[in-house]
């Protein structure tokens, strides 16, 4: 897979996008869900006031007071008069027309006997609790078949002890019809269900039905509750009612807390994925416009590598892009310049080069042809004379004619040499595996055999060497020349020693070729390989000078070095090292 | 032109060499055939002119006047009449280019001439004797 930047930027961008969204939607949902778990509990205050109102609290309770100071019904329960009794009668009847209230009014004794009662209806003899003679006092829901009642009393006079007081009482019916619950709901608002009832239990109304109580941790818990009621769950707060042993109690399904949430996440979520879908292919055309003039300059750049140097960019942008291939165009510009530059350079230099190498071709070519005829005709001349004119010849005359010979010799050589040198510059090289030991064996021998003589006093080791990679016939001649010098000066040697041996240095081969004669000044060491360099004289030692510089330029011309350590009269070493191979 | 008896066909432009050759010649009895063309025109016109005796071998120089040796090499090879008759390359040079295009055009031999004297003489009369005495040329 190729990752480019014109797939990861989009794919980045849509990450973002998408971890985003989920946030956003992960918090507004969490925030509805707060918002409708709020509504119940800041609905519950208001429940209070609008069950006081229901029961019109205030009023009924003001009702009872006003009665349980009226005049009439003090005389009456004071006297127990039947005169008084038709006024204490009246005054109740007054109330009881009065008002639209299903209730009924009672008037007892401290003993709760009934003395005297109006109203539309009655109950089974009800007892309130400690009245009091200073307020109306309500008393807890109670219950008749399905019906509900509610009690308001009030002592009449000073309190039981006082054998001339009583009570006074309204008993009334909670209306409950399937109309209620609704209008109670509307006025809370949302979902809720508001239950009232007796803060110590049964029985229970959600003003349609009688209910079962809801749980105690329900009622005593400070905060919402949940608990499960008629198989789902419900969020429910509870609150007392003030001047009542009642207490109302706020629930709602906890499912229909979630309903806005999830509302807020259907209308959310599509919005989301199509801000995710246009942020995406925003980003994808973004990360396009930006990333294709960077593959222009990539193209342009592999078609120049690759040789085409009159490649460029176009650049239609102001921006850090544009300027990008601008300065690409100027810089293969200047490439594609220099190249030019360089290669009439080359071409100029080759044909200089060419021109020179085809004078040196012919000059050494008429060396070899034109030096070499008359050197003959010297030398071929000069032994006729010798030969044919001898008789007339005094010594003397000999004895130059001699020296014409031996020069022309040694000249006929320095040529020859100075040729095959020359030749070592122009040949190519043939590369091939070379067994070194072999081949330093075989010309041991050949040299050896040349001087049958030595054979006592001459003695040449062959350690095992190293296989080279080079031109076979050039390393021959590498080695025939080492020998030969090492044979050369240790022929003054009684008994001559001579070593060939290899090392492995690094990435080359160090071979050297060790000897026990005449050696040299170590302070014309820097002369040894130059052409013509000669550290012994020509009676001493026989040759030209040209050996160890066709050593030189053959181990050069294969990447290697020569060089070389010796003392004079104490033998010398000739080392020449070879880059390995391949293999 | 000359009649009967030329044995060597001697194509030398160098006055000495010329010399010394048929010296080295004369030391083995050889040098009473011998002809010698001062250059590449000549050995050509030597040939052209019909009926004479075809020589048993040529000692060819390379480097001629008018016409040079590897021409003379290349047009007597490539005559029906004369590309039996074995040519020796004598020459004073041992460049590589020289040799390959000699043995190309089919040349017999290809000698290098010693600046030693000694040498020389011993390559000369070796090569007459080898080609005029041991060789069998087809009748």
């Amino acid at each position: 897979m190729n990752w480019s930047i014109e797939r990861k930027l989009p794919l980045f961008v849509t990450i973002l996008l998408v971890a985003v969204a989920i946030a956003q939607l992960t918090i507004g949902y969490g925030e509805v869900r707060q918002a409708s778990r709020a509504l119940v509990d800041k609905r519950l205050p208001l429940a209070t006031h609008v069950l006081a109102d229901l029961f019109q609290i205030p009023t009924q309770r003001a009702r009872i007071t006003a009665l349980a100071k009226d005049p009439a019904i003090v005389a009456f329960l004071h006297s127990r008069d039947p005169a008084d009794r038709a006024r204490a009668l009246a005054a109740m009847q007054r109330i009881t027309n009065d008002t639209s209230s299903t209730g009924s009014l009672e008037l007892r004794d401290f003993g709760g006997k009934l003395l005297l009662r109006t109203g539309k209806f009655a109950v089974a003899d009800s007892v309130l609790v400690s009245p009091r003679s200073d307020s109306a006092t309500y008393g807890p829901f109670m219950r008749q078949d399905t019906t509900l009642f509610i009690a308001v009393t009030m002592a009449v006079g000073a309190g039981p002890a006082e054998r001339s007081g009583g009570i006074v009482q309204q008993v009334g019916r909670v209306g409950l019809n399937a109309r209620t619950p609704k209008a109670l709901t509307g006025l809370a608002g949302g979902d809720i269900v508001l239950l009232v009832g007796n803060a110590a239990g049964d029985p229970w109304t959600d003003f349609a039905t009688i209910v079962p109580a809801p749980p105690r941790n329900v009622l005593t818990s400070p905060t919402p509750v949940r608990y499960e009621h008629g198989g789902e769950m419900r969020r429910a707060a509870a609150a007392a009612v003030p001047g009542t042993p009642w207490m109302v109690v706020a629930e709602m399904p906890s499912r229909l807390i979630a309903v806005p949430a999830r509302d807020y996440l259907r209308s959310m979520a599509p919005i989301a994925v199509l801000i995710v879908i246009a942020g995406a292919l925003l980003a994808w055309w973004g990360s396009r416009r930006l990333t294709k003039p960077l593959v222009h300059v990539t193209r342009a750049a592999e078609a120049i590598t690759a040789g085409d140097l009159e490649q460029r960019v176009s650049v239609q942008r102001d921006d850090e892009l544009g300027r990008l291939g601008r300065s690409f165009n100027l810089m293969a510009e200047q490439v594609s310049r220099s190249h030019h530059d360089l290669e009439a350079k080359v071409a100029q230099r080759t044909q200089a080069l060419e021109g020179t190498n085809a004078e040196l071709e012919s000059f050494s070519y008429s060396v070899s042809h034109d030096l070499r005829a008359p050197l003959r005709a010297i030398h071929g001349f000069a032994r006729i004379l010798l030969e044919d004119h001898q008789t007339k010849l005094d010594p003397e005359a000999q004895r130059l004619l001699g020296v014409i010979d031996q020069n022309t010799r040694r000249m006929g050589q320095l040529i020859d040499d100075l040729l095959s040198f020359s030749r070592l510059g122009r040949k190519e090289l043939a590369s091939a595996r070379v067994d070194m030991t072999e081949m330093a064996r075989v010309v041991a021998d050949e040299l050896r055999r040349a001087e049958p003589e030595r054979n006592g006093q001459l003695e040449v080791r062959i350690d095992p060497l190293r296989p080279a990679q080079g031109d076979r016939a050039l390393l021959r001649q590498v080695l025939s020349n080492l020998l030969q010098n090492a044979m050369k000066f240790t022929r003054a040697q009684p008994h001559a020693q001579i070593e060939v041996g290899s090392r492995p240095d690094g990435t080359e081969t160090v071979y050297y070729v060790k000897d026990n004669g005449a050696g040299f000044d170590a302070r014309y060491v820097d002369k040894l390989f130059g052409v013509f360099q000669r550290l012994h004289s020509t009676e001493e030692f026989e040759g030209t000078g040209v050996g160890l510089a066709i050593v030189k330029r053959i181990v050069q011309r294969h990447g290697g070095r020569v060089w070389a350590e010796g003392k004079l009269n104490e033998g010398a070493t000739f080392y020449f090292s070879l880059p390995d191979g391949e293999n | 032109m000359q009649s009967k008896g030329i044995e060597i066909l001697l194509v030398e432009d160098n006055a000495n060499d010329a010399e010394l050759t048929l010296r080295a010649l004369k030391q083995r009895n050889l040098a009473n055939q011998v002809h010698v063309c001062r250059d590449g025109a000549e050995a050509m016109d030597f040939f052209s002119a019909g009926a004479s005796p075809v020589p048993k071998v040529v000692l060819l120089d390379l480097k001629l006047p008018k016409v040079d040796g590897l021409e003379v090499l290349r047009r007597l090879k490539g005559d029906a009449r004369t590309k039996a008759i074995p040519i020796v390359v004598l020459t004073s040079s041992r460049e590589e280019p020289d040799i390959e295009r000699a043995y190309e055009l089919g040349a017999n031999s290809y000698i290098v001439k010693p600046v030693d004297f000694e040498a020389f003489a011993r390559a000369v009369s070796d090569v007459g004797l080898y080609w005029l005495l041991l060789n069998h040329p087809p009748q």
